[in-house]
């Protein structure tokens, strides 16, 4: 389990997060959503620690501080909003550089599988730079799935850190990679996703929390906590959440103010 | 929903067909051949060596010298002198000079993710350069007892001092609540620059006729004056900080990603930021310390390899202290023999051969260059 407890995080003297408690469970995918400038990516960047912070946060029942650097490399993969990348490596050195925590003997094997698996199989001598947006951030999630390629380690379970993992694919291959999360999720792992993307959402997300303002404002299981209130509240216009069959998965709806 | 389940069917598909194609042979990449470089590098520098060995104004031969050693024959005065006590301190002298720089360049382009920069940037070329001028502009006034102490190494060690000088401040100047900030050293170091550029330019004014021939001739670089005691003095050094560096070459790939990628990936990032200064500080500010400004081999060199192998540091590092070596070897024959006996300074070699070679090089290969 991922814990965060009165996390509060200034950025350049502006609280951007007052307080917030947040959780998510192995074997679950968590997803973050809520309007620009939330918070929802300040209090990622605080689980993994790339911003101070002040709070306490445990992963896996353990104190983030008591973990050295490599320890939490190999517990958890970060994928952030944007990542660049300098001089001309190619797709597979790319990947490999997810290996950089040491676990695994196999890397090409590993590597290979990874890029197979966000549909980038027969990429790997390709010039990084070269490719378009939507592959590159699946390259990257590629690098983060060879990092914690096995969900449970030593009945450990590992961690996905996502920040808009699919804001920049097309609808196939935001299912390949939902898929990917949920499928690692399945067999054990943590998932926590920052999302935009309501009904992507709704469809994958074991649990749902809704930041708005620097504060949760709901969070719990999909029907519960997408609601018209809360949705509406959160993104300050009118959605209507309604259910379909087979699987009576929420979806959301806009409605023009004159609808509402 | 319907839709949504049958493109999942779909991509599933995709990634069956996908885990097939990649099951089979393994990917044959750059790493191959980087590994191949390096046989080949050792080569080159291999026979470079023999040829500086064997080459210079005074027609002393290698080959008869070999002979007389295998038969136990003594040789002669000259020939030892020649071979021992001049061509041997200043083939390794070269070798160490040439792999500091390169594997120096490598190691400031890693940290500040820039293919432009090279050691100048953390202020160890500047601050050297201004401590050598200080030596040769103001040495007379050093107090004799120092001078008989130190003797002929007053100038090098002053190019060391001013080179880790500079690079203590900018370090300092750069480092608030223990985190470098590369941009800010990257602005800090300009603003050092100009200001020991600014100083040496007085001291320069002031200097007579010889000191301001002995600094041109430091400022172009020379591998003339080495000596076994240079070797012993600078060769720990760059020694030890081209073995550090191949502890940094993960990290250096994973700092490609950026620093907080690459701490995501459980790099340290800051003890990899103060372990590239440090190593750069030695390497640098030893091998400027010994011959004086060469430049060139240091942004070159890691391109040459990035071009030619990739910007891997698993096999850049390696590959660019090979290759360092080469061609600093390589220009300091040419700079021995072109207008013998006399000597051309190393740095108007390294210049003339290396400038158009490199243009030509990024022009064949733009595209890569901007990557």
């Amino acid at each position: 389990m991922i814990k965060a407890q009165s996390i509060a995080v200034k950025i350049g003297g502006k609280p951007i997060l007052h307080g917030v408690n947040f959780q998510a469970k192995a074997g679950e995918v968590t997803v973050v959503v809520g309007p620009n400038g939330s918070g929802k990516t300040t209090l990622l960047r605080a689980i993994t620690d790339e911003v101070a912070w002040n709070g306490h946060i445990q992963i896996n029942d353990r104190d983030i501080h008591d973990y050295k650097s490599w320890e939490l490399a190999a517990v958890r993969g970060v994928l952030p909003q944007t990542a660049t990348l300098a001089f001309p490596f190619t797709v597979i050195e790319v990947v490999r550089m997810g290996l950089l925590s040491g676990i695994h003997s196999t890397t090409d094997t590993l590597a290979e599988q990874a890029l197979a698996r966000v549909g980038l199989a027969g990429y790997a001598l390709r010039f990084f730079q070269e490719l378009s947006g939507g592959e590159q951030q699946r390259a990257h999630l590629a690098r983060v799935l060879c990092q914690v390629w096995e969900p449970v380690v030593d009945g450990v379970p590992r961690w996905l850190l996502l920040d808009e993992p699919v804001a920049s694919l097309d609808i196939g291959h935001q299912l390949l990679i939902m898929d990917c999360l949920q499928n690692f999720a399945a067999r054990g792992g943590g998932v926590i996703a920052v999302m935009h993307d309501l009904n992507l959402t709704a469809m994958i997300a074991d649990a749902v929390t809704i930041i708005s303002g620097g504060q949760a404002i709901a969070s719990g299981a999909v029907e519960d906590v997408f609601t018209d209130q809360s949705l509406s509240t959160a993104y300050h216009c009118q959605l209507r959440s309604n259910t379909l069959p087979p699987k009576h998965s929420a979806f959301i709806l806009p409605q023009t103010a004159s609808l509402a | 929903m319907r839709f949504w389940t049958s493109a999942l069917r779909y991509t599933k598909t995709d990634m069956l067909a996908a885990d097939n194609i990649s099951g089979g042979a393994r990917i044959v990449d750059r790493r191959q051949w980087a590994r191949k470089v390096h046989i080949l590098s050792a080569i080159f520098l291999a026979l470079t060596a023999v040829i500086s060995l064997a080459s210079g104004p005074t027609g002393t031969s290698l080959w008869s010298a070999l002979i007389k050693i295998v038969t136990e024959e003594p040789l002669s005065t000259l020939e030892l002198i020649v071979l021992r006590d001049i061509r041997l301190p200043r083939l390794i002298l070269g070798i160490m000079v040439g792999a500091a720089l390169a594997v120096s360049g490598v190691v400031m382009q890693g940290l500040f993710r820039n293919p432009l920069a090279d050691p100048g940037l953390v202020g160890v070329g500047a601050g050297a350069g201004l401590g050598a001028i200080f030596a040769i502009v103001l040495g007379g006034l050093v107090p004799l007892w120092i001078g008989n102490l130190i003797g002929n190494a007053l100038i090098p060690i002053a190019a060391f001092c001013g080179g880790w000088l500079s690079t203590i401040i900018l370090y300092r100047v750069s480092t608030r609540r223990g985190r470098t900030s590369v941009a800010t050293m990257l602005l800090a170091g300009i603003a050092l620059g100009a200001l020991a550029g600014a100083v040496s330019g007085i001291l320069v004014y002031m200097a007579d006729d010889q000191q301001l021939r002995d600094l041109t001739f430091w400022g172009l670089g020379s591998l003339a004056g080495a000596t076994w005691s240079k070797v012993m003095i600078a060769g720990p050094l760059i020694a030890l900080a081209i073995i550090g560096s191949l502890f940094l070459r993960r990290g250096l790939n994973g700092l490609a990603l950026g620093e907080a990628t690459a701490s995501h990936l459980g790099i340290p990032v800051q003890r990899l930021k103060s372990g590239s200064i440090l190593i750069v500080a030695a390497a640098t500010g030893a091998a400027v310390a010994v011959s004086g400004g060469i430049g060139f081999i240091g942004i070159v060199v890691p391109h040459l390899l990035r071009l030619a192998t990739g910007p891997d540091h698993e096999t850049l590092l390696v590959n660019a202290a090979l290759l360092g070596a080469t061609l600093l070897l390589g220009a300091d024959i040419i700079s021995r023999m072109i207008i013998a006996p006399a000597e051309l300074p190393i740095g108007i070699v390294t210049a003339v051969l290396g400038a158009p070679v490199f243009l030509w090089i990024l022009l064949r290969r733009r595209g890569l260059v901007d990557m």
